[in-house]
């Protein structure tokens, strides 16, 4: 059965597909009938959303916020997987490790420490101040910079992660070759392995992009007075009227706006290298016609020069370059802004009174016993962990098939079907949960741990798919060919040869895939039926008048998890050396 | 007509499924769900009314701490799926779902005549009794506007910028139900009992002077306690249960109860709930003075039964918003006139969150 659908390459996808559409693609293809006024047939509904200018105003700035913060994060990003990517193994691990942690902090905790460091008496503030060099507050937040700040810092792991993956496939010795043939570093590193790199590039984009479509929380809470989000508008339009056709028409608006700018970026994530390559190339010749004549004409004079260096640098080709002070300093900011605010919520964690505070007055570990004496915060983090890690196998499994899949498809309805798996992480969140409500109820799954585990998969696939598309653009398939013709089964082939080699970009999805569904709240508070308990649910109720300290001790238990494994990752490593190399492609 | 449109809009998305049988919630006549909240309010009302209420009748309560939003009202009385019996909702819910359909009509009939005649009006409503009655009071800082100084005692004084200078915060208006409208009114020079039918126009006019001087809309009760305990702001409008626990945490914050608004939640019974005798019973439970005094004990928020201040030491019932004399110095916030429909079939409260969704990104 799987060699027969591994010949039919778009039948990988099928697992995929039939969950998105169990759980909501039919009730959603009835969002859209509503959304048009069937059977009537009439564009009311969208006449009513361009006929205020707020809407399509609002709609411009959700798509300038997220596409600036999507800039941020490559510019900020890429440089840090590339110096990740270049890092000797075990350091490397703990760099990925700390990536990821401003990902597991808590969304309300997270939130709350950005309050705290940017404050008028926060952190930034109160240093400069002690310091002499500012005489009053700086106006940090509660503007448009404040917004970037925090969504910026919560995005660059989903940014970060995918580079990586790509780019520990790329063959470094490339990057030799060409500097060995008289390449300059820079002209290595943009005309080898920069295009290389691209597919993780676009996979990351194409995440933080989409995501960043759906905030609304962050704005709200770190803004400024103009700071909403076409998401904003939505939520209010569910609290004070709920007119289902109405909100259908929003979001496939937003559906739209996100597959247009997606297909500008494109959408065509499992690109070949040399296809990629071979596009820059003419895509760089055709733009810079007169810029190339020039550097040609310079470059013939230079040559002389460039045979000097030639020499001087062959012997280097083969080693890889330790970072330098700059590159060191550079890591070290990055990770200070990801971890600062973890580190804020840690040390919150451990405030005596009755709320959190920084510094804490007191230290106490009261929120910690909150947390495990209460068993509706410890068996809400255990339902979650259980669900998490049902999620994370499901959608690992189903998302992995479904990128080979499409990475053995034309590249058009690559392009479709890529948009479409993408839904579930582009609608906003309400509209999913309505519709994963409305295809689960039928199902009798409502209140069921499944109804949750399937409805959480539908957006974990999403994370799942793109990254693992990423790493296989850079796969070389002779690879899988040369195992073939030594008569190797499909089957075989993927287990012994694919596997192993896109096994970064399949932990990357899976840990996502954890994370989206350990975070999720909207969906989940539809689709529990009041019935089921889950660590986000505890997390956010009563968020209208007050957050609970445990919040802080349960961010900061999340945070020591990881660590704490990769302490025991390291002790492991001490003990077995020989074991290293395996251990380390992790 | 506006129901039924929504219904067959909502049918029509459902996916009929004959074959499949739908779930049916077994829900024993000795047991009942019900939305108690999380966090503090959650605790008081489960020792002041579940856990009494189930020493009495031998029903069982449990819990239901999420809060609970209008699509998930709709979903579960659309698809035959009520796994909640009792749900605490604002005004603004609490109209809406009872206008489309998805609440019991309150038995009134079960209710003792002196607990009814005690109850406030507002708080007696066709689909929902009030639980718990809550203002947006004024609040400065104490330092900024320290005692031997004038301090601001109205929204006219409020918007006085030149006499009471001062970083600003007042909430958010973008769910329209809610927002700085009647303070908007006042500072304008209304009286307070001609602030209904609201003058859109003239709420946006009076908004449009002090919007210079606003740093922040807040958006929840935790966001602007944030805010005052970082002192981000050096007066504005925040909920009194909210400032109330500030004072006591030794903040330095002080509340004018003056022109304060009153609002409250609503407890109401979900249409086709397998309990609903039940339920009607737990909320008739909840309003008696009895129970609402050990509320209101626990936790700063106004009982709507005013039986119950007899109950409740003098100095407790001066800080809450019922009470006789914060009564009289506040305004009540007309519901009705927000969920009212117009000619263009919008709500009055859909017609403030359109405008204010403009005027905010101008």
């Amino acid at each position: 059965m799987l060699q027969k659908l591994g010949r039919i390459p778009i039948g990988l996808t099928l697992p995929a597909l039939a969950i998105l559409l169990v759980v909501m693609g039919i009730p959603m293809v009835r969002l859209f009938l509503a959304s048009i006024n069937a059977p009537a047939f009439s564009l009311s509904n969208y006449q009513a959303f361009f006929s205020q200018p707020a809407n399509v105003r609002v709609l411009f700035q959700t798509i300038e916020v997220s596409a600036v913060a999507t800039a941020l994060c490559v510019i900020i990003g890429y440089p840090t997987a590339y110096l990740i990517s270049a890092a000797p193994k075990r350091l490397q691990l703990t760099l990925i490790v700390l990536v990821l942690i401003p990902y597991l902090t808590s969304f309300l905790a997270r939130t709350y420490a950005w309050v705290v460091i940017l404050g008028d008496h926060g952190l930034i503030n109160t240093l400069l101040l002690n310091g002499g060099v500012i005489s009053s507050p700086l106006p940090l937040i509660y503007n448009r910079m404040a917004v970037y700040i925090s969504m910026v810092h919560i995005m660059l792991p989903v940014m970060i992660l995918p580079l990586v993956s790509v780019m520990m496939g790329i063959d470094k010795s490339l990057v030799a070759a060409a500097r060995s043939m008289g390449a300059r570093p820079s002209a290595a590193f943009w005309r080898v392995f920069f295009p290389l790199s691209m597919p993780g590039v676009r996979s990351g984009s194409l995440l933080v992009f989409v995501i960043c479509l759906g905030f609304y929380i962050t704005p709200a809470a770190l803004g400024g007075l103009r700071d909403a989000m076409l998401s904003t508008f939505i939520a209010s339009q569910v609290q004070t009227s709920f007119n289902v056709a109405r909100l259908a028409a929003s979001a496939f608006i937003l559906l739209a706006v996100a597959g247009v700018v997606l297909s500008m970026i494109g959408l065509d994530l499992s690109d070949t290298q040399g296809r990629t390559a071979q596009r820059t190339q003419r895509a760089r010749q055709r733009r810079l016609p007169p810029f190339g004549a020039l550097r040609r004409y310079f470059g013939e004079g230079a040559d002389h020069y460039r045979a000097k260096r030639w020499m001087a640098n062959l012997y280097q080709a083969g080693r890889e370059d330790p970072w330098s002070i700059l590159e060191i300093l550079y890591i070290i900011l990055v990770m200070t802004y990801l971890l600062l605010p973890g580190v804020v919520v840690i040390i919150m964690s451990f405030s005596a009174g009755t709320y959190l505070e920084m510094p804490p007055s007191a230290i106490s570990l009261r929120w910690y016993r909150s947390f495990f004496q209460d068993p509706s915060w410890n068996g809400a983090a255990w339902t979650s962990i259980q669900i998490g890690a049902m999620v994370t196998i499901l959608s690992t499994i189903v998302g992995t098939l479904a990128a080979y899949g499409l990475s053995r498809t034309s590249s058009q309805l690559r392009g479709s079907l890529t948009m479409v798996l993408l839904a579930p992480i582009t609608f906003p969140s309400i509209v999913v949960a309505i519709a994963a409500y409305l295809g689960l109820v039928n199902l009798g799954l409502i209140g069921t741990r499944t109804g949750i585990v399937l409805s959480h998969s539908i957006g974990a696939i999403c994370y799942v798919v793109v990254i693992v598309s990423a790493t296989l653009a850079t796969f070389d398939r002779r690879l899988e060919q040369a195992a073939k013709s030594m008569r190797a089964g499909p089957l075989q082939t993927f287990m012994r040869v694919t596997l192993p080699l896109i096994r970064p970009g399949i932990i990357g999805g899976a840990v996502f895939a954890f994370i989206h569904s350990f975070d999720e709240v909207v969906i989940s508070s539809m689709v529990s039926g009041f019935s089921i308990r889950t660590l986000p649910l505890k997390m956010w109720e009563n968020m209208r008048n007050e957050i609970d300290p445990t919040i802080a001790a349960v961010a900061s238990l999340l945070m020591l998890l990881p660590i704490l494994w990769l302490g025991a990752l390291y002790i492991f490593w001490w003990r077995s050396r020989p074991q290293l190399q395996s251990v380390a492609t992790v | 007509m506006r129901r039924r449109e929504f219904l067959t809009t909502l049918s029509t998305i459902a996916i009929a499924a004959p074959y499949v049988s739908r779930r049916v919630w077994a829900q024993s006549q000795g047991e009942l769900r019900v939305q108690l909240y999380g966090g503090d309010v959650g605790k008081a009302n489960i020792e002041a009314y579940a856990k009494p209420f189930e020493t009495e009748t031998g029903i069982k309560v449990i819990p239901i701490t999420d809060d609970i939003s209008l699509p998930q009202l709709e979903l579960m009385v659309t698809q035959n799926n009520v796994t909640i019996d009792v749900v605490a909702a604002s005004p603004a819910t609490n109209m809406v779902a009872a206008q489309k359909g998805y609440l019991e009509k309150i038995d009134y009939s079960i209710y003792r005549k002196e607990e009814l005649d005690a109850i406030l009006e507002f708080a007696k409503q066709p689909y929902g009794v009030a639980g718990e009655v809550y203002s947006w009071v004024m609040f400065y800082n104490e330092e900024y506007f320290p005692a031997n100084k004038p301090r601001p005692t109205s929204w006219a004084e409020f918007w006085d910028v030149k006499k009471f200078p001062g970083v600003r915060t007042l909430e958010t208006g973008q769910y329209g139900s809610e927002g700085p409208w009647e303070e908007a009114l006042l500072a304008d020079g209304v009286a307070a009992d001609s602030i209904y039918p609201m003058d859109i126009d003239r709420v946006f006019a009076s908004l449009d002077k002090i919007k210079p001087h606003i740093r922040k809309w807040w958006t929840t009760g935790s966001e602007v306690q944030q805010m005052l305990r970082e002192k981000a702001a050096d007066i504005g409008n925040c909920y009194d249960g909210r400032a109330a626990l500030l004072i006591d945490e030794g903040a330095p914050v002080e509340i004018t109860r003056n022109q304060a608004k009153l609002t409250c939640d609503y407890w109401g019974v979900v249409k086709g709930s397998p309990n609903a005798q039940n339920a009607q019973k737990f909320i008739e439970f909840a309003t008696r003075a009895k129970n609402q005094a050990a509320f209101a004990q626990r936790i700063a928020y106004g009982p709507p039964n005013l039986n119950a201040y007899k109950l409740i030491p003098e100095e407790r019932g001066r800080r809450l918003s019922t009470h006789p004399d914060n009564l009289a110095s506040g305004i009540l916030l007309n519901t009705k006139w927000y969920s009212e429909i117009g000619s263009d079939g919008l709500s009055n409260a859909e017609r403030l969150r359109d405008r204010w969704n403009q005027w905010i990104l101008l």
